[in-house]
């Protein structure tokens, strides 16, 4: 009797497995975005009646996040199918993720998104991750303090924007002690690679390591325009804003004590939002450029499918659905979550919901990865080496000329690689 | 008058002292208060303002309607509490051993009990993790034995000390009167180290109620089991990046109140304690 | 004095009979500790293993890497030390250059060893006029090391103080005593990952902040102190947080250990005439010895363990040991490094530890 019971157990459990298939998402924690992908997978649910999709929330915070994927991976675990991850993780992650070309669909989507967030996201000739939503600098400005001082439009040169800030800055201190022209990310953080890599590629100065593995930082550009962000720290930025993350900047921004502020476009709908002191008095442009043209740092987020995944066929097939046309128009509609999907930036829907989109293709497209592919497995240790320099110089520690060359040094112990012009 | 004007001067002093060190130890918790009301424009404005201008409960509304919070708060109960009743109870057993019995080998059970936590808990962490998996057990009991870890000691080590300051005459006179070890340690011992009881376990209970990272990934797959600081971490604003500083503010306030409250409870054993604990030697 | 009776209780003194008796009263004491091996051997043997043997390994995190056994080779890599001169630095004719009226010397990147390890520096000093240079492999760690040293000596100290205050103030009758017990434990209860934030709020670097906007309403600073980014701020900082977090934990444990210290023992130095100061050193301070190690043990060990507010307020800017050796696991996949500086940490709690028990005299046996 206990036999036939066992037996009959058996049977119902693998008939279960065989019936429903589970997949689970570890995706953002975050409110609004938590819903947005809730509602997705409630989506490819109902058009997919066999298959159970669960979206775990992971914690907001890069290093958290990384630091939970990593024990999943090293305890192989098949617990998690899909796995949302930064731009700058497919190279480091790489051996644990399947590549996605050998799934149905993935060839003719990669063609659709934007090519250098594709490019990020292959490894030797695998695409590791699809991608999902991006993030690139931007440059906020005051439209009211500009025309009080009578500047035309946002600053095109790093010169420009100092001579803006500290006019506006001036004037402004008369009413407003706290008042100062130009707000940053200067913590010593992944952040500050970010702000770093946009001033040094805006100066024709490389990309720390150019995308075929060649040690480039050391070189005037680099030196002459890190040299000119440490000039800021206290005169138009707090000396404070070495210290400084993204939240930190937009909160001095948004409570109007800034004229210009560099940050992600989440600060858009924050700053128009109501009760914010500078809703509706301010837009975006470009990064302002030194020597050569702007620069905004490519940041965002993509999906992966897990090697460990017991379903990866159906886990890519749930991936691909997040990340298509239909779903990523719903998310830039109602999120703000920009678009990886170029056609999107011509959807007349979409424009209507975030008109910033249409006039900042240019600064989409163009982003500017960080070397994290090519320095893969040790980017985290290339970020860190960089940004530790240059906050040393930001603090007034080291200047820029003695920074860069330890840090070339530093560098080439980390990767191995050569080094040369940019 | 010189010793009279002494006395005034030491009262003064001994009131002085006790309000700066009031006010250290209160002010964050203010602050934290005064965060989680205003709102958030004003949250924001520079400079601060140290009273709220208009108050706005939006914050607290805002923790109150988050369910995985509120989850949150009855598994970190259930977890801290068993932690605590646990390492309370066996390292009470350790502690009678270490501090009222002669054995070999004591000095080397004392500092491998201690060697348990002397490493960060992210060194163990991979390690304990893979032990959990191995055991195939739940988030909330996988909780309660590895919080162990960092608890255990801690009780061992000060019960032991508690319990070698008792006056052996007690324990001989309870042996004279025909009650064998554990009788002792039952009537005896527990009942006269009961308000170091309350301490330690109050203590430990803190402990396991803040530690963040083991719950962290044990219940990441399991999400109903989280535990009061992993529902913060996962607090978050509506958009990424933003951080929303009132709800967290507000979160630590109704987090930190129930704690209050209950070594308000406990207090009158502590009390008790202070009067009654003045053991006759 | 209480002190002098202790001693183990369930023994006669009749060599014969003791032993029979000796031998029971060992085994109901190894049954009591029963439970606490069971839990050590469920729980922390093998992590604990672990983390030694990786410490002699190249293993990394989440890789399929084959792992190696290399000796002492992290140890070596994050502990190397050395000290150069620095020779002065000479203008084209062989002049000393001399810039503000201070000497100018080569800069250390030239003279410190490259290979086999490359070192670089960790600090420069003057001794007997001469300019020396600390150079080690990982300049970083033992930064890390000293100020995590520096941090745990002066908070400790801070707080046994602060600790011992409040204790004998709550020991001694006073209105209100009740509400100044719990409002005591309110740091000490207050999630640790969130009073990094509300520390982060009260002392951001422009008058954002409370502690900017009340320094320059009474007339100190200019409202821009960068009490997280100014290097001779951040320990600082570190302290008063680490302080303010753990204070109550220490007087709670001393109240504690206050309150098993027999009545009869003051009144009986009362009758004596002694002053309440001299009764504090006589009869207070060493029947709370036992009690102030064990606080003193593990407020110790917290703070050379030292990781949530480092790592929340600080990020990369400065490690203690525990945020380093977490950087190098997450971000460098460094099991080996990442290990070999956790068992840094454990040796030097065990050195404290032994330190801390030949010191108050209370040793187990």
């Amino acid at each position: 009797m206990k036999k036939i019971l066992f037996s009959l157990a058996m049977v119902l459990a693998l008939g279960t497995v065989a019936l429903a298939q589970t997949v689970t998402v570890a995706a953002g924690a975050v409110g609004q975005e938590l819903e947005l992908i809730k509602a997705a997978a409630q989506r490819y649910m109902d058009a997919n009646p066999g298959v159970t999709v669960n979206v775990l929330e992971t914690p907001d915070l890069a290093t958290d996040r990384l630091g939970l994927y990593l024990q999943f991976f090293e305890a192989q675990s098949s617990e998690i199918d899909v796995y949302q991850i930064d731009v700058i993780w497919p190279g480091d992650l790489a051996e644990h993720l399947v590549d996605l070309y050998q799934f149905p669909g993935f060839a003719e989507a990669a063609q659709e998104h934007f090519p250098a967030i594709v490019e990020n996201n292959t490894v030797d000739g695998q695409l590791l991750a699809i991608p999902w939503f991006t993030d690139a600098g931007l440059l906020y400005y005051r439209t009211d303090l500009l025309e009080k001082y009578g500047f035309d439009g946002p600053p095109a040169t790093w010169d420009e924007l100092e001579d803006m800030a500290m006019t506006i800055q001036e004037g402004e201190r008369a009413t407003n002690p706290d008042f100062w022209g130009y707000v940053w990310q200067g913590n010593s953080y992944e952040g500050l690679t970010c702000d770093g890599i946009e001033w040094v590629a805006s100066n024709n100065g490389g990309s720390i390591i150019s995308p075929d593995g060649v040690i480039t930082i050391n070189n005037p550009n680099a030196i002459e325009i890190i040299d000119q962000a440490a000039s800021w720290v206290g005169t138009i930025s707090p000396g404070g804003v070495t210290g400084f993350g993204e939240e930190d900047a937009r909160n001095l921004w948004q409570s109007g004590n800034s004229a210009f502020m560099r940050n992600w476009p989440y600060a858009f709908s924050l700053g128009n939002s109501e009760g914010s002191a500078v809703a509706g008095l301010f837009d975006v442009a470009p990064l302002p450029a030194g020597k050569g043209s702007p620069a905004a740092c490519l940041g965002g987020w993509q999906l992966a499918v897990s090697k460990y995944s017991e379903n990866p066929d159906v886990a890519a097939d749930v991936a691909l659905f997040l990340a298509s046309y239909d779903e990523q128009k719903i998310r830039a509609i109602q999120g703000s979550l920009n678009p990886t999907i170029m056609a999107l930036y011509e959807d007349p829907d979409v424009l209507e919901a975030a008109p910033f989109f249409g006039s900042l293709y240019d600064v989409f497209t163009g982003a500017q990865p960080r070397p994290s592919t090519v320095t893969a497995p040790n980017y985290a240790q290339v970020s860190r080496a960089f940004f530790t320099a240059v906050h040393d110089v930001l603090t007034g520690q080291q200047d820029a000329e003695t920074a860069m060359a330890l840090l070339e040094l530093d560098l080439e112990a980390i990767t191995g690689f050569p080094t040369g012009a940019p | 008058m010189n010793k009279k004007t002494r006395l005034v001067l030491g009262q003064v002093f001994f009131w002085l002292l006790i309000t700066l060190i009031f006010i250290y130890l209160m002010f964050p918790f203010y602050w934290a208060t005064v965060s989680a009301l205003k709102t958030e424009q004003e949250l924001i404005q520079t400079p601060t303002s140290y009273f709220p201008k208009e108050l706005s409960l939006q914050n607290f509304a805002a923790v109150f309607r988050n369910d995985s919070f509120l989850r949150g708060l009855l598994n970190s109960t259930i977890v801290a509490l068993s932690v605590t009743v646990l390492s309370l109870l066996i390292g009470s057993f350790a502690g009678y051993a270490l501090g009222k019995m002669r054995f070999r080998g004591k000095s080397p059970s004392m500092y491998l009990i201690l060697a348990m936590t002397m490493f960060p808990q992210i060194a163990v962490l991979a390690g304990l993790y893979a032990v959990i998996r191995t055991l195939n057990l739940p988030a909330i009991p996988s909780m309660i034995l590895s919080y162990m870890i960092f608890t255990l000691p801690f009780t061992v080590w000060v019960l032991t000390a508690f319990f070698k300051g008792l006056p052996v005459s007690l324990l001989q006179a309870a042996q004279v009167d025909g009650a064998d070890m554990m009788q002792t340690f039952w009537q005896i011992l527990l009942p006269l180290t009961a308000p170091a009881l309350v301490t330690t376990g109050l203590l430990a209970f803190i402990q396991a109620w803040n530690e963040y990272l083991f719950a962290l990934t044990f219940t990441s797959i399991e999400p109903t089991a989280r535990t009061v600081p992993v529902a913060m971490a996962l607090f978050s604003g509506e958009i990424a990046r933003q951080e929303p500083v009132g709800e967290i503010m507000a979160a630590a306030i109704v987090v930190t109140i129930p704690l209050v409250v209950l070594v308000l409870i406990f207090q009158n054993r502590i009390v008790d304690g202070l009067t009654a604990g003045a053991v006759k030697g | 004095m209480a002190q002098t009776q202790r001693q183990t209780a369930l023994t006669t003194t009749k060599p014969r009979a003791m032993s029979e008796l000796a031998r029971r009263e060992e085994r109901t004491a190894l049954w009591l500790l029963l439970p606490s091996f069971v839990i050590i051997l469920l729980i922390a043997i093998y992590p604990l293993g672990q983390v030694f043997y990786s410490s002699f390994t190249s293993a990394r995190f989440a890789s399929s890497e084959p792992t190696r056994f290399i000796g002492f080779e992290n140890y070596r890599n994050l502990l190397s030390m050395t000290i150069r001169q620095l020779p002065p630095k000479l203008d084209e004719q062989g002049n000393p250059v001399i810039t503000d009226g201070e000497r100018q010397y080569e800069t250390w990147v030239r003279i410190l060893p490259r290979q086999p390890r490359r070192y670089s520096s960790v600090n420069e000093f003057n001794f007997f006029g001469r300019r020396y240079v600390l150079g080690a492999t990982n300049a970083e760690f033992i930064t890390a090391i000293w100020d995590t040293v520096v941090f745990s000596v002066v908070s400790v100290v801070l707080e046994t103080i602060f600790g011992l205050i409040i204790a004998l103030t709550l020991a001694t009758k006073f209105i209100g005593r009740g509400v100044m017990r719990a409002a005591m434990l309110v740091p000490w209860a207050i999630i640790t990952v969130v009073s990094a934030r509300i520390w982060e709020w009260i002392l951001a670097p422009t008058r954002l902040g409370f502690m900017n906007t009340f320094l320059s309403d009474i007339g100190i600073g200019d409202g821009n102190i960068g009490f997280f980014t100014n290097s001779s701020l951040q320990l600082p900082s570190m302290i008063t947080m680490d302080v303010w977090k753990t204070t109550p934990f220490m007087a709670l444990l001393l109240l504690a250990g206050l309150a098993t210290i027999p009545k009869e023992l003051y009144e009986a130095a009362e009758v004596d005439g002694a002053s309440k100061i001299r009764q504090f050193f006589s009869v207070t301070l060493p029947l709370l010895a036992p009690t102030l190690a064990v606080a003193l043990i593990f407020r110790t060990l917290d703070a050379l363990r030292v990781f949530d507010v480092f790592q929340v307020v600080l990020g990369s800017q400065r490690y203690s040991m525990a945020s380093f050796a977490q950087d190098m696991l997450i971000a460098n996949r460094d099991v080996g490094l990442s290990s070999a500086a956790s068992v840094v940490i454990f040796v030097l709690i065990f050195a404290f530890a032994i330190f801390y028990i030949r010191v108050l005299g209370v040793d187990s046996e």
